[in-house]
């Protein structure tokens, strides 16, 4: 008995890995920051807490919306995670009544498949789940899951030549998702006819959505380690000033959604730390039924990986492919 | 129950942050990043965020052609662990790359490269 349990805690101690790797999103020289509107396109162990949303949402007329979020994303593998998320919502209508609750938990399973240093590209994969009935009704919590394939990636421009050595540190971010609802469509009311006893029926469809969206981003971490040191002060040299699209497209059973694309464009800035990050923008709605003026979103990010670095900061299985093999 | 976690999960996470390393990133080079310097230099010295790893801490320098022009192993300065320097044989004027790749101490690995340039 003795030796069987020696096997498995042995088994047990090579799965856990003797040296970690890059963690959170590290690709080559590129530093590629957690983003607010979309999702960054690495896997790691990180921790977004709390991320405030402040805004007039789209409905007519607008609602002042405050979403308090909270995030945890856990690497399984060097680079395979989960992530686990909340949001709870406070809704003041014109005229009222309030309104305030959580919205559906929703979980994420992420794989970051490939990632390619010397060009500073990275492309993950992952499956979304929104769980449906564990959020409040009252600010809009669906009672049906919604499940979101999505395609993230991420391209530095470090290789540019010597001429344009002032564009390097920009980058790029995307995602691509396509959110399927579990439940086709949603009875809303049945009226009978007192007459002649006819019902009318009226039902909500739950359109596919195109979940998509970008960021455009200029790294100062980049400029002063790997194009030019200006000599600026530390707080200047951590910024990374960022402009990010979040949008949604439906797609399918619109019947009663529309097609109308709706989202925001986020100018902000990321403040980059050792251990975490700050980050706010201005929440712009495209359209009217994206919302109504400039809202705020603000976030505080925590790196497990850099707080933790030999507990919950590194992956569960696996080792990495650093300096262990002996050398890069 | 889950406001409670989540205002836990913030008061406790910054104090855990206290003995923690972190990424070593670039912080300083001599010569500095994207400089032209007058005279050739003898060494280049690398400051980084945190304490390296002196076995899997490397520097290459090459010039236009590709051909290194540093001395070989680059070594971690032993009374400031955050300091990596390397020799550099006798530079003519022209443009400098300069790769590293380091693993800090709680074992994170980071990578970066830039260029110098001497004389012209």
């Amino acid at each position: 008995m003795f030796r069987v349990l020696l096997c498995a805690a042995a088994f047990v101690a090579a799965l856990i890995p003797a040296t970690d790797a890059l963690a959170h999103c590290f690709v080559g020289a590129r530093f590629f920051p957690a983003t607010l509107g979309i999702d960054d396109p690495c896997v790691a162990d990180e921790l977004s807490l709390p991320t405030v949303a402040m805004f007039k949402n789209g409905d007519d007329p607008s609602a002042r919306q405050t979403d308090i979020s909270g995030e945890i994303s856990k690497r399984i593998t060097e680079t395979f995670g989960v992530s686990f998320g909340t949001t709870w919502t406070h809704l003041r209508p014109p005229g009222g009544p309030n309104a305030s609750g959580f919205q559906n938990l929703e979980t994420s399973f992420k794989w970051q498949f490939l990632t390619v240093p010397e060009r500073e590209f990275v492309m993950s994969a992952a499956l979304e789940i929104e769980w449906g009935r564990t959020g409040a009704q009252s600010v809009g919590a669906e009672q049906f899951n919604v499940y979101t394939p999505t395609l993230f990636f991420g391209k530095g421009f470090g290789g540019l030549p010597d001429s344009a050595r002032w564009l390097r540190p920009f980058a790029v971010t995307g995602q691509v998702g396509y959110a399927i609802p579990g439940r086709r469509s949603t009875i809303t009311s049945i009226d009978t006819d007192p007459d002649t006893g006819e019902q009318t029926i009226d039902a909500e469809y739950h359109p596919q959505v195109l979940v998509w969206g970008g960021t455009l981003q200029y790294s100062m971490p980049y400029l002063k380690s790997s194009v030019v040191d200006l000599g600026l002060p530390d707080f200047f040299n951590r910024l990374i000033p960022i402009v990010e699209v979040a949008l949604q497209t439906p797609v399918a059973n619109t019947i009663t959604s529309g097609t109308v694309t709706t989202g925001t464009i986020n100018p902000g800035v990321i403040w980059a730390g050792d251990y975490f990050q700050l980050a706010a923008e201005a929440l712009i709605p495209v359209n009217r039924a994206s919302g109504h003026g400039i809202g705020g979103l603000v976030q505080l990010h925590f790196y497990l990986d850099d707080i933790f670095p030999r507990s919950i900061g590194r992956p569960l299985f696996g080792s990495s492919s650093s300096a262990r093999a002996g050398g890069y | 129950m889950r406001y409670a976690t989540l205002i836990a999960l913030m008061a406790l996470l910054p104090l855990g942050a206290a003995p923690a390393a972190a990424h070593a990133t670039l912080d300083r080079s001599d010569p500095p990043v994207g400089s032209t310097v007058a005279t050739a230099p003898s060494a280049l010295t690398l400051t980084f965020t945190q304490n390296l790893e002196p076995a899997f801490s490397t520097i290459e320098v090459r010039d236009e052609r590709g051909a290194r022009v540093d001395t070989g192993k680059a070594q971690v300065d032993p009374g400031n662990r955050r300091l990596l320097r390397v020799g550099l044989r006798g530079l003519s004027p022209g443009r400098y790359s300069v790769r590293w790749r380091v693993l800090s101490v709680d074992t994170h690995k980071t990578e970066g490269n830039f260029a110098f340039r001497v004389g012209r």
